[in-house]
């Protein structure tokens, strides 16, 4: 049993790591998307076309998303070096910075509260009931 | 040879200082678990006086699987893809919205308070991925390190902030919030919300891979006019 999953788990970094690769092989050829984004809509697309099943990659996905922000930490760390060049520039930087994320959230939030529809009633404007996984309020 | 140059050295500390990050987070909610991870390791660094460099071997061995984790946000995406595809084409248009507005305002703000163009350009591409705004500050002739600089305080900020602020305008709709998140702090942002709520998450997955399409491509038509 626990071998199986154990395999199961393997698959689906293989995977993921092949369509990672697919991505950046695309992009090497010259398309403008980086190879990551690529990767992602390539596996998209095989996974609405029945190529890659859900459940080839289920557990493999879960552990990667739900620990991202350890991916994003080293990189946060680099931060260190940079004091230097960025207290020559902190106010414009900051000031950059805040008001441009209180634009993207505000503009993205309010258009999307009035153009999208009700979580409840999605059925009635796509046809579509919402998926319940059970995972909503995991944390 | 000291212990700090081993990348498995930085590989253990940065796992233990995310686990502690986490433990914290999941104690006190307003903690953010990446700014907790953070400290412990430059301290350390600090006190050792060694080199970002030096820690980033191990590190690298980590930011290396972003890659595999951008194509695994497919998945989120896929799950709740028949809820999405009903509102796709109107939580793009919000999207390339919100993927202008970013670009905009960030350049013009910069610009208003007297930055040099390099770290204007550097500034326009901060909503999205690292990876991606990377590669957009390079085409705008930006500096990459302020870049990464503004792309993971966004990313850190926009994690903690946007919720509430979303709450204080009655923002309610998982897929606006999620649509909102994305936009504006990319991977930190849907990465918040993968511990809480799927269907956030997966507009917030969409949104943000959407983003960095939008952006990637409206940076061409911006390095056109400038030229």
């Amino acid at each position: 049993m626990i071998a199986r999953r154990t395999i199961a788990f393997l698959r689906g970094i293989a995977i993921l790591t092949a369509f990672l690769f697919i991505g950046q092989f695309l992009h090497g050829l010259g398309v403008p998307i980086p190879g990551g984004v690529l990767g992602l809509i390539v596996f998209y697309f095989a996974l609405s076309a029945g190529v890659v099943q859900l459940d080839w990659v289920d557990a493999a996905s879960n552990l990667l998303l739900r620990n991202m922000v350890l991916l994003f930490v080293p990189l946060t760390v680099g931060l260190m070096d940079m004091v230097g060049l960025l207290s020559r520039q902190a106010l414009a930087i900051a000031a950059s910075l805040l008001v441009s994320l209180a634009a993207v959230v505000l503009t993205t939030g309010l258009l999307g509260q009035w153009l999208l529809p009700p979580d409840n009633e999605a059925a009635e404007n796509g046809g579509a009931q919402p998926i319940r996984t059970g995972r909503e309020s995991a944390s | 040879m000291n212990a700090i140059a081993h990348p498995a050295f930085s590989v253990a500390l940065t796992i233990a200082a995310y686990s502690l990050g986490i433990k914290l987070h999941n104690q006190w909610k307003w903690v953010p678990p990446i700014v907790v991870a953070c400290v412990p390791i430059i301290v350390v660094l600090l006190l050792c006086h060694e080199p970002y460099a030096v820690y980033n071997r191990g590190g690298n061995l980590l930011s290396w699987w972003l890659g595999p984790a951008t194509v695994a946000l497919a998945t989120p995406m896929y799950r709740n893809g028949k809820v999405l595809r009903a509102s796709l084409p109107r939580l793009a248009l919000i999207v390339v919205i919100g993927s202008i507005v970013g670009m905009v305002t960030a350049g013009v703000t910069a610009w208003l308070f007297g930055a040099p163009l390099p770290v204007v350009m550097s500034a326009v591409p901060k909503s999205v991925t690292t990876p991606i705004a990377i590669e957009v500050c390079r085409e705008l002739k930006g500096i990459p390190q302020i870049t990464i600089a503004m792309v993971l305080l966004t990313g850190v900020l926009g994690a903690s902030v946007a919720p509430p602020l979303l709450r204080l305008v009655h923002v309610r709709n998982h897929h606006a919030i999620g649509a909102a998140t994305g936009t504006a702090a990319h991977g930190i942002g849907t990465a918040s919300l993968v511990r809480r709520s799927e269907m956030q998450a997966t507009a917030s997955s969409w949104a943000m891979a959407a983003a960095g399409v939008f952006t990637s491509l409206l940076a061409i038509l911006l390095r056109l006019f400038l030229h």
